[in-house]
């Protein structure tokens, strides 16, 4: 069955008075569902409101076309009704006459009596019978706008489209009438189309969301399904577990885009110099106590010494800006969570694989699993007690938050769940939140506990919103956490750079592990360029005595934060085989055939080799055996599937031959 | 105090009449006292023995009887009271401006929902409307032949074209949110004009309307010292031909109060007409 609205491959120019043409829309494909409520979402300027003109025939595309029902669209029809920002009242006439003038036109086949009554009804409909005689200029905005949208309805549209209908009217009188449109619209069963530039109006009472990205040649940059039950209630939305988790998505788009419209201006050229291809860096890291090596090797100079004098370290809000940042080819490399690289390489959530390669581990451990205040009171001290609060309130959806699908949080707490045997998405609900928000999130009561990095765990104990039920210590001693990640073919491009940059990062990571240095680090960390976060917060673990907040004593961790020491640094392959298990394992990736390939190809062992053979630091990878997480379960390197096969809690595993395109050798010139 | 804040309470939500005249006289005191001191120079000005016009009050002497007191005397020919004269004048204004309306707003909105014609008309418009009125009234006089209807058509194209290119700004200024809800709505030509169109314009038709008035009272005077007969025009032309400058004053006192009354005339027309919300 087609769409109810089509909107097929439209590209809008408009002529510029110097005579060149600005292209606003390129390639618009969107279609709706009879009964979808959806919101066009982007910056002022990216072609949002033509669109809509387009979809309500006010505009002609210069190429493709808009289809209602099947049919084109050519001309602007009563059918494809819009309620314009500035209300559009004809201020001559009042509002019974206002909506009576569309009613008697557009419905004239009916008798006088029952137009009439219609419009009537529709006054009543938008509560304005008390001003029915009244003309526009003597009611408030609020009003108008109710006008605006009774006179739209009073002549039944097969689509309503709606061009930021509340962007002039003030928080309170928007927030009625969003819920007042979101009514009528749930009790009709109108197909909408609104223009909004405000991301709660578009969650609250959107089906989907299609974010534009900016002009010039805007086209749909991201669709975002909006899964809150209807009918809806203001409340019940914004305090759903995964309202931050889109909104923050939203935002993170809207970002994005603003930033690629600073970036337009200013262009980065490779600079050549010191034998290195490229000296000239944008490495991304997410604030938390383990870019540590990022952060020392920037402010000890070590990028300098190893000929990268220009590395700016971007502070990214979360994981999913660094693998935009990556993939855009915005950020030459990054800090990544451990699983990301082959994540990313096979093709994360539907995307198509964008080879990474990783030089070395930036950093082990450093996570831990904190839970909600409320599960404390509720006596939950261990995992099997977490399972009894569970299974003694099979009504109640728990929520977890976890920082990025491919990070080892996620990978560990669902291994933690599922060793007690809790299904991670049948018993509970994990969602995605940047580490950044994850307390205020914990705060709000949206979720009820997560698994992230310090500083985080440390500021919900301290602020005693949480308590930590376990670290990664006990989970899986001496995992590898971040990774340095960069493109292949960046890889290709600039072989040395990349060891150059492997060589100071190496360095930064032994000086981090000299725990005579922790003190300054640790102080270093704290700055707003890097963590930004208090002092305590950051010193615990990484020096100071770990608090769990669940009233034992702080116990002294010495392998919390682990940069170095103990081959922490060297990309392990079998490592990489476990994680390529459990990505498969909760059907994040496929698990790939030729499994050996992808993590030759990701994991680069020659290139970790000869930095560390150049800073005379011993090279050696670890032993190619079996080992066991906590629960015992044995991994078996040269048996994956039947070891994936063995596990009892699992998604539908997907075992595939993955083709990763060989990427086109560019000599370095 | 308390009653103090009793009237303040009182006249601040329904004026009453102590309010309403005093603000009147706050208004025309200095209105008079202004008049006063013109009359009070211009008297001083020409109460010298060698003054070649009349003072005020020589004026009012000259002019009292029969002009003031019966401005509704009759006699033979051009010899009439003021108001006839008066009347006569505004007779030709109201017919020539009336047809200027008519044709003027209906040019107005043709140039204005066409560009075709706005390209084509309007230079000409634009040269035609610096012309001053009196150099039509000799082409006027030789097509007509008369000189009544040659008066009326100077009067006619003298208002026309700010009536005409008012109505057309207007049209064009017409906002595209209105002609929005008009091609969703599909409204057809004559709807569109009378529910759109027509009531969109009107502020910009009467601003027109209000310059035109103006200007046609400013050419009657003029017309008709040359075409003669009844009239204003004449009249203060014929009183000056026989030396009796205290009748032109007085007639140019009429003129100018006649000039007045009638752009409050239009004014308030407006005021009726104009949706006063227009937001």
């Amino acid at each position: 069955m087609t769409a109810f609205v089509v909107v097929d491959h439209v590209d809008q120019a408009f002529r510029l008075p110097n005579g060149q043409s600005y292209v606003a829309l390129k390639n618009i494909n969107l279609e709706i569902q009879k009964g979808e409520f959806v919101s066009l979402l982007g910056h002022s300027g990216c072609g949002k409101s033509t669109l809509l003109n387009i979809i309500a025939g006010l505009a002609k595309p210069v190429a493709g076309g808009v289809l209602l029902e099947g049919r084109q669209v050519t001309q602007p029809g009563p059918d494809r009704m819009v309620v314009f920002q500035n209300y559009s009242l004809l201020p001559w006439l009042t509002v019974r006459q206002n909506i009576a003038l569309a009613v008697n036109k557009v419905m004239r086949h009916l008798p006088a009596a029952e137009r009439h009554d219609i419009v009537e009804q529709h006054i009543d409909m938008v509560k304005l019978r008390h001003a029915a005689d009244k003309r526009p200029g003597q009611l408030s905005g609020g009003m108008k706008q109710r006008v605006s949208i009774a006179r739209a309805l009073s002549i039944r549209p097969k689509l309503l489209l709606l061009d930021e209908p509340f962007g002039a009217l003030d928080a309170l009188t928007r927030s009625g009438l969003q819920d007042q449109l979101m009514q009528i619209a749930q009790t009709h069963e109108l197909t909408c189309v609104m223009v909004t530039h405000d991301v709660d109006e578009a969650l609250l009472l959107s089906d989907r969301i299609v974010m534009l990205t900016n002009g010039p040649e805007s086209y749909v940059g991201q669709i975002i399904d909006v899964p809150f039950a209807r009918p809806r209630e203001r409340l019940n939305v914004v305090n759903h577990p995964n309202y931050y988790a889109l909104r923050s998505e939203i935002v993170y788009f809207l970002n994005q885009q603003k930033q690629a419209k600073q970036r337009k201006v200013k262009q980065t050229v490779a600079i050549a110099r010191n034998g290195l291809e490229k000296i000239n860096l944008e490495i991304g890291f997410v604030p938390l106590t383990d870019c540590a090596p990022l952060a020392v090797a920037q402010e000890k100079g070590l990028f300098q010494k190893h000929g990268l004098e220009q590395v700016t370290l971007s502070r990214e809000p979360s994981w999913k800006a660094i693998v935009e940042g990556i993939t855009s080819k915005r950020l030459d490399a990054a800090q990544m969570v451990a699983g990301m690289p082959l994540a990313l390489t096979l093709g994360l959530e539907g995307n198509a694989p964008t080879p990474i390669v990783t030089g070395m581990v930036l950093s082990r451990n450093g996570n831990a699993i904190t839970l909600s205040r409320s599960l404390y009171e509720a006596g939950v001290r261990s995992l099997a007690d977490l399972k009894g609060a569970l299974v003694n309130h099979p009504h109640q959806t728990h929520t977890l938050g976890v920082v990025h699908p491919a990070s080892m949080q996620n990978l560990m707490l669902r291994y933690w769940l599922a060793a007690a045997d809790l299904d991670p998405d049948r018993d509970l609900n994990l969602a995605i939140i940047p580490p950044p928000q994850m307390v205020a999130t914990l705060k709000s009561g949206n979720i009820d506990g997560f698994c992230a990095g310090e500083p985080w765990n440390s500021y919900a104990v301290n602020e005693k919103a949480g308590y930590v039920i376990a670290t990664d210590l006990d989970l899986w001693m001496g995992h590898p956490e971040k990774m340095l990640g960069i493109r292949e073919e960046w890889a290709n491009q600039y072989p040395e750079t990349h060891l150059a940059l492997v060589k100071a990062l190496l360095e930064a990571c032994e000086y981090c592990d000299d725990r005579r240095n922790r003190e300054e680090i640790a102080e270093l960390l704290a700055k707003p360029d890097y963590v930004g976060a208090q002092l305590d917060y950051i010193r615990a673990g990484f020096l100071d005595p770990y608090d769990r907040g669940d009233g034992n004593p702080p116990e002294l961790l010495l392998r919390f934060n682990q940069f170095h020491v103990d081959m922490a640094n060297c990309p392990s392959r079998v490592e990489g085989l476990w994680i390529l298990t459990q990505l498969a394992r909760w059907g994040i990736t496929a698990f790939p055939r030729n499994w050996v390939d992808v993590i030759d190809r990701v994991n680069r062992m020659e290139v970790y080799r000869a930095a560390a053979q150049a800073l005379d630091l011993p090279d050696t990878e670890p032993n190619r055996s079996s080992f066991a997480l906590f629960d015992g379960t044995v991994f078996n390197p040269d048996d994956p599937i039947a070891y994936l096969n063995g596990l009892p809690i699992k998604r539908e595993i997907r075992v595939e031959e993955v083709n990763i395109d060989q990427p086109a050798v560019v000599v370095a010139a | 105090m308390a009653t103090n804040i009793n009237t303040n309470v009182r006249s601040a939500y329904a004026p009453n009449w102590n309010e309403k005249v005093n603000k009147v006289v706050r208004r025309t005191v200095p209105t008079l006292v202004a008049v006063i001191i013109v009359l009070a120079i211009w008297q001083l000005l020409c109460s010298g023995p060698d003054a070649t016009l009349p003072g005020p009050l020589q004026v009012l002497e000259d002019t009292w009887d029969p002009l003031i007191i019966d401005p509704f005397f009759q006699g033979e020919g051009t010899d009439q009271g003021l108001f006839w004269q008066i009347a006569a004048s505004l007779k030709r204004v109201a017919m020539g401006y009336a047809l200027a309306a008519v044709v003027g707003i209906s040019l107005g909105v043709l140039i204005g929902v066409s560009t075709l014609m706005f390209d084509a008309l309007d230079p000409i418009f634009q040269v035609l409307r610096t012309v001053p009125p009196l150099a039509w009234l000799p082409i006027s006089l030789a097509a007509m032949r008369d000189s009544q209807p040659a008066a009326i058509f100077v009067i006619f194209i003298t208002a026309i074209w700010p009536i005409i290119i008012n109505t057309g700004v207007g049209v064009q200024n017409i906002p595209q949110d209105y002609n929005n809800v008009a091609k969703v709505l599909q409204l057809s030509k004559i709807q569109y004009f009378t529910n759109v169109l027509l009531p969109a314009t009107v502020p910009y038709i009467f601003t027109g309307l209000k310059i035109a008035i103006g200007l046609s009272w400013l050419a009657i005077v003029a017309a008709e010292m040359l075409t003669g007969g009844v009239g204003i025009g004449f009249f203060i032309w014929d009183a000056y031909n026989s030396g009796n400058i205290s009748e032109v004053i007085l007639a140019i006192l009429y003129v100018g109060l006649v000039g007045l009354l009638l752009d409050k005339l239009i004014s308030f027309i407006a005021t009726l007409v104009v949706p006063n919300e227009m937001s």
